[in-house]
């Protein structure tokens, strides 16, 4: 046997107590004297480091890489950009996996193509035979640079630390970066083996590795080996090869669509021409899709499947072991163990991990491909069969900064509901309601700057009879463009649309308004749908053209939803066929300001994009945006495209004490009524085109798509409302918005001076909308939010540009709106500011303190409070009511 | 590794202490520690008959499992029901947790005594 070989590290996993190991030819630590168990949970829960500096690393360079390297691997490589990674699969001409690999960008011109120890030399032979064709090279720096995985929620926390707190990489998994660690050039990169939601893969020069992995130590990390490495991947259902992939226990080889992380790593892109495996992967691909729709016939490119199992009998399962539905072999185990886990005590976002653990069996099995999630098998355990079921995951990552585990349990019958216990839950829905109502509305002080509370009389209008009718209607050309009902008994409702699009018109500045729309995100839904319809306007015999590219505002840099692929743009946007992702790109943000737009970077993007689309507007807003700026820069550019500004959470502000957009040059303003606004719930658009332009069309179209497009009834008594609370708005607007901004800012002022950590500008006292940010820690938003809550103050829990999800929030995101509506002015935010730095930063109980400070605001502001209504009031409470 | 001077041992790293006439048996140091983090325990069931030599139960750690041999030929009389739920309980404190008691014992494998077990440690290392 020849020697093995030794890593960068192999002198401290020695030194260390390591239980070193064969593996794939290197002498390899499987466990230091700490054990599996626990280098599994301390990764789980605070961060573990793994050497795998025994991994292949590939550099490849030259005129020809991009082809070559689409030609050898899987995926699409031009769908990386500079400092992304992604998985990818070396296939064979059969459609097997010579290799399972993670493809780096970390430069323009040339990529890291990082490979499993074992079959580095394999794969060299294969590539280096691939390449000949290719005007490329490949180099093999495994003895240059050292691999060190940092994985666990602490991960990001101590490199960010080391990094002197400069931003580790963008937040999406698969993002890289080059840096410098304490005077240490690094290249990082978001990846990793273990499913950790936070976890990091650090290069760095073979001379200096032994520094970063003590500093590590040092700092909180902890060495672990082979073993855990093994049992995190399989907790995670990430594929091994020798396991899930190469050749299965009778020596067939294992289809790379059998793994279900091939639908990530398989491109089939025009761009990636005649791969090596395409056609039989592409043989594959179709049975797959068949499996997926049930149909299991023609099956023979995909017999079988890599699923997760865990075992319902107590046991241990283990790779090799044979599985069973009754007498029929339906496969084998290709990974197994014990696992241990955090025991979680509580529910949802109050789930809490105890110092508790506990042991599952799980691994992974190849089964027949009929064979679907929430099925129940039989293991073989040396001679015993013992009850498996097939669960969906054994793991999730989508709430960091914790991996969350998903312990199986059958899903168990709703009690039956007798006529009884609904007449007592509907006596108990009465006085429930009635109690939430005093207390959100009498002693609560609400900062969620989403919301705002309406006048007496909006409300009683909202509840009153059209709350229950039907007012459709449309322009109909032959009668001169006059809006036809559907309808009778609308006559009055008819008046109310007419005047409630007169006052927004007013309010916005601007031609056209829509009003039908019941929602902030429909009005965008239907101006998206408009956009594409408008686009696809001459030539209706071909499927529509989706719109991209778009820019808009990133949902980890405060974007709203509703400008999202994810939310409302799911069905309008494009897929740009050289990335295979959606057509959207972001607005770049200042670098010492991530709450703040980059005007000149924009520039560059849109120069490099050339967006058909531009939206503005976000939840979590702290600027004015840049309208006028880009509007004069596309107009001198001569680049076509629409401007919208989403305004849903200022829609409220529009004038002079923040922003006009129409005047700033906006086509088209969406938004919802009720944030900054003060109305009931409800959407509104407005558009700024004249009837002799050509966009025109677009807005016609959008008085399609809003109705029939998006509703048929348009909730008539939020309708009313609405028209008040227009009448109240274009009142009462000047002094309001200035004390909404005003206030902003000395809460946000008063904030900092209490000792919280308020996000934002100080130049411009933070803020120039109704909203402050308040950072409370990473992870620590929903606690500190709920501890709030508990002392009658109510705010949203925020992720920060920093933070990965809304379950890692480390921030709070407040609203000055609503209280200022209720008469609070500086000296009540003043308290309200000391209040809560008492509960947040000393655990205090303030609720009596918040009662009593509620207690002198309950009357609502800027709204019509004359004898006269009050009387008129009166009379409608008295007529609408019994 | 620590060998009580109170207990005998197998070659197969089994410790036997006899109790009135009973075989207590569980696994020794130099066992838990080459096996790793023990992760489950199949045990017999009292009334069980065990053979000399032979397996009689299996324990499983995260990266293996390993037979567990019963030093003695006799009738199972207890079993240690603590290890199904607390596993590393044979990590912790392995001379603690004994795992089977046999009675009626007919027969026994060669068993050392500390010293003659430490130096057969040293020789397997």
């Amino acid at each position: 046997m020849s020697e093995l070989k030794r890593t960068q590290l192999y002198d401290l996993h020695v030194a260390a107590g390591a239980t070193m190991v064969d593996f794939g030819g290197w002498d390899m630590p499987v466990q230091y004297p700490t054990g599996i168990v626990a280098e599994h949970l301390y990764t789980r829960h605070f961060c573990g480091l793994f050497d795998v500096s025994h991994m292949g690393r590939l550099l490849i360079s030259g005129p020809q890489r991009v082809e070559f390297l689409q030609h050898v691997l899987s995926s699409n490589v031009l769908a990386l950009d500079i400092n992304e990674a992604q998985y990818c699969i070396i296939p064979n001409e059969n459609g097997g996996a010579i290799d399972d690999a993670y493809l780096y960008r970390f430069e323009e011109d040339r990529f890291l193509l990082v490979v499993n120890a074992a079959n580095t030399e394999k794969d060299l032979v294969h590539l280096r035979e691939q390449v000949k064709a290719f005007d490329c090279t490949i180099t093999d720096i495994t003895a240059e640079w050292a691999a060190i995985a940092v994985q666990g929620p602490k991960s990001k926390e101590l490199l960010t630390e080391l990094a002197g707190g400069v931003q580790l990489t963008e937040l999406v998994r698969n993002s890289l970066n080059s840096l410098e660690l304490e005077g240490h050039f690094v290249r990082i990169a978001k990846t990793g083996y273990t499913g950790e939601p936070l976890g990091y893969e650090v290069y760095i020069r073979s001379e200096e590795a032994g520094w970063l992995w003590n500093r590590l130590i040092e700092m909180g990390a902890r060495p672990s080996g082979l073993g855990a490495r093994d049992t995190l991947r399989m907790e995670a259902v990430l594929p091994l090869y020798g396991h899930e992939m190469g050749v299965d226990p009778e020596g067939n080889e294992i289809p790379i669509f059998a793994v279900p992380l091939a639908k990530f790593a398989v491109s089939f892109s025009p761009l990636k021409g005649d791969f090596v495996g395409r056609k039989a992967l592409e043989k594959q691909a179709a049975a797959y899709k068949r499996i997926r729709e049930h149909q299991f016939d023609d099956i023979a490119d995909l017999p079988k499947r890599i699923m997760p199992i865990a075992l319902l009998d107590r046991g241990v399962m283990r790779a090799g072991m044979p599985v069973y539905q009754g007498d029929t072999q339906v496969g084998w185990v290709t990974s197994g163990t014990m696992v241990p886990y955090y025991v979680a005590e509580g529910e949802g976002l109050a789930t809490r991990y105890t110092d508790e653990t506990a042991k599952r069996a799980i691994g992974m099995a190849y089964l027949y491909s009929p064979i679907q999630r929430e099925d129940t098998v039989e293991v073989d355990i040396r001679g015993k069969r013992l009850k498996a079921v097939i669960p969906h995951y054994h793991m999730r990552v989508d709430a960091p900064p914790f991996a969350r585990p998903i312990i199986y349990k059958a899903e168990e019958p709703a009690a039956p509901v007798t006529d009884e216990d609904r007449r007592l839950k509907a006596l108990e829905l009465i006085r429930t309601a009635t109690e939430n109502h005093q207390w959100r509305q009498k002693y609560c002080i609400n900062l969620i700057p989403s919301e705002n509370s309406a006048s007496k009389a909006v409300q009683l209008l909202c509840a009153s009879d059209p709350a229950f009718r039907y007012a459709e209607h449309k322009k109909i050309t032959s009668f001169y463009n006059q809006d036809i009902f559907y309808y009778q008994g609308t006559k009055f409702i008819d008046q109310v649309e007419h005047m409630l699009v007169e006052q927004m018109r007013q309010y916005l500045g601007c031609t056209e308004v829509e009003t039908r729309v019941i929602s902030g995100q429909m009005s965008n839904m239907a101006v998206f749908s408009s956009l594409m319809d408008w686009k696809n306007r001459l030539n209706r015999k071909q499927n529509p053209q989706r719109l991209g590219y778009i820019l808009h505002n990133n949902i980890l840099k405060g974007g709203h939803l509703s400008a999202q692929p994810m939310g409302a743009l799911h069905d309008y946007v494009a897929v740009d066929p050289v990335t295979e992702r959606n057509a959207v790109v972001s607005f770049p943000v200042c670098k010492d300001n991530p709450y703040k737009i980059d005007v000149e970077e924009t520039k560059k993007v849109i120069e490099q994009y050339r967006p058909e689309f531009i939206i503005f507007g976000k939840s979590m807003v702290l600027h004015k945006e840049p309208v006028a700026a880009i509007r004069k820069f596309v107009d001198e550019q001569k680049i076509p495209t629409t401007i919208m500004y989403d305004m849903a959470h200022v829609m409220g502000l529009v004038g002079d004490y923040f922003q006009k957009p129409f005047e700033e040059g906006a086509e088209i303003v969406t938004g919802s009524t009720h944030k900054t606004f003060f109305g009931p719930q409800r959407g509104v658009i407005g558009v700024n085109y004249k009837k002799d332009e050509l966009k025109y069309g677009l807005w016609k179209t959008i008085e399609s798509r809003a109705f029939p497009g998006s509703v048929s009834n348009h909730h008539l008594g939020t309708q009313l409302g609405l028209l008040m609370a227009a009448y109240e708005m274009n009142t009462f607007k000047d002094s309001y918005q200035k004390a909404v901004i005003e206030n902003a800012k000395h809460f946000a002022k008063c904030l900092k001076a209490e000792g919280l950590d308020v996000a934002g500008d100080p130049a411009i006292d933070y803020t120039e909308t109704h909203q402050v940010i308040v950072r409370v820690g990473y992870g620590q938003g929903p606690d500190i939010a709920e501890r709030l809550e508990q002392n009658n103050i109510i705010v949203n829990y925020q992720a920060t540009p920093d933070e990965e999800a809304f379950t890692a929030s480390g921030a709070l995101r407040m609203g000055v709106n609503e209280m200022t509506r209720f008469g609070f002015g500086k000296q009540e935010f003043a308290q309200l500011a000391s209040l809560m730095a008492d509960c947040i930063l000393r655990n205090k109980d303030v609720t009596d303190d918040v009662e009593k400070l509620r207690a002198g605001y309950t009357e609502m502001k800027y709204c019509f409070s004359d004898a006269e209504m009050e009387e008129a009031l009166g009379n409608f409470l008295g007529t609408i009511g019994f | 590794m620590n060998y009580p001077n109170d207990l005998l041992y197998s070659k197969s790293h089994e410790w036997v202490k006899e109790e009135n006439g009973v075989c207590v048996i569980g696994i020794s140091d130099f066992a838990q520690d080459a096996l790793g983090d023990v992760v489950f325990v199949n045990l017999p069931q009292e009334g069980d008959e065990v053979t000399a030599g032979e397996a009689f139960g299996d324990v499983e750690s995260v990266k293996a499992v390993s037979d567990l041999l019963s030093p003695v030929t006799g009738t199972v009389c207890a079993v240690n029901e603590e290890l199904m739920d607390s596993p590393e309980l044979l990590n912790s404190d392995c001379y603690g947790s004994w795992i089977i008691k046999v009675e009626n014992v007919t027969d026994k494998e060669e068993l050392l005594d500390a010293a003659a077990y430490e130096a057969h440690c040293a020789e397997e290392e």
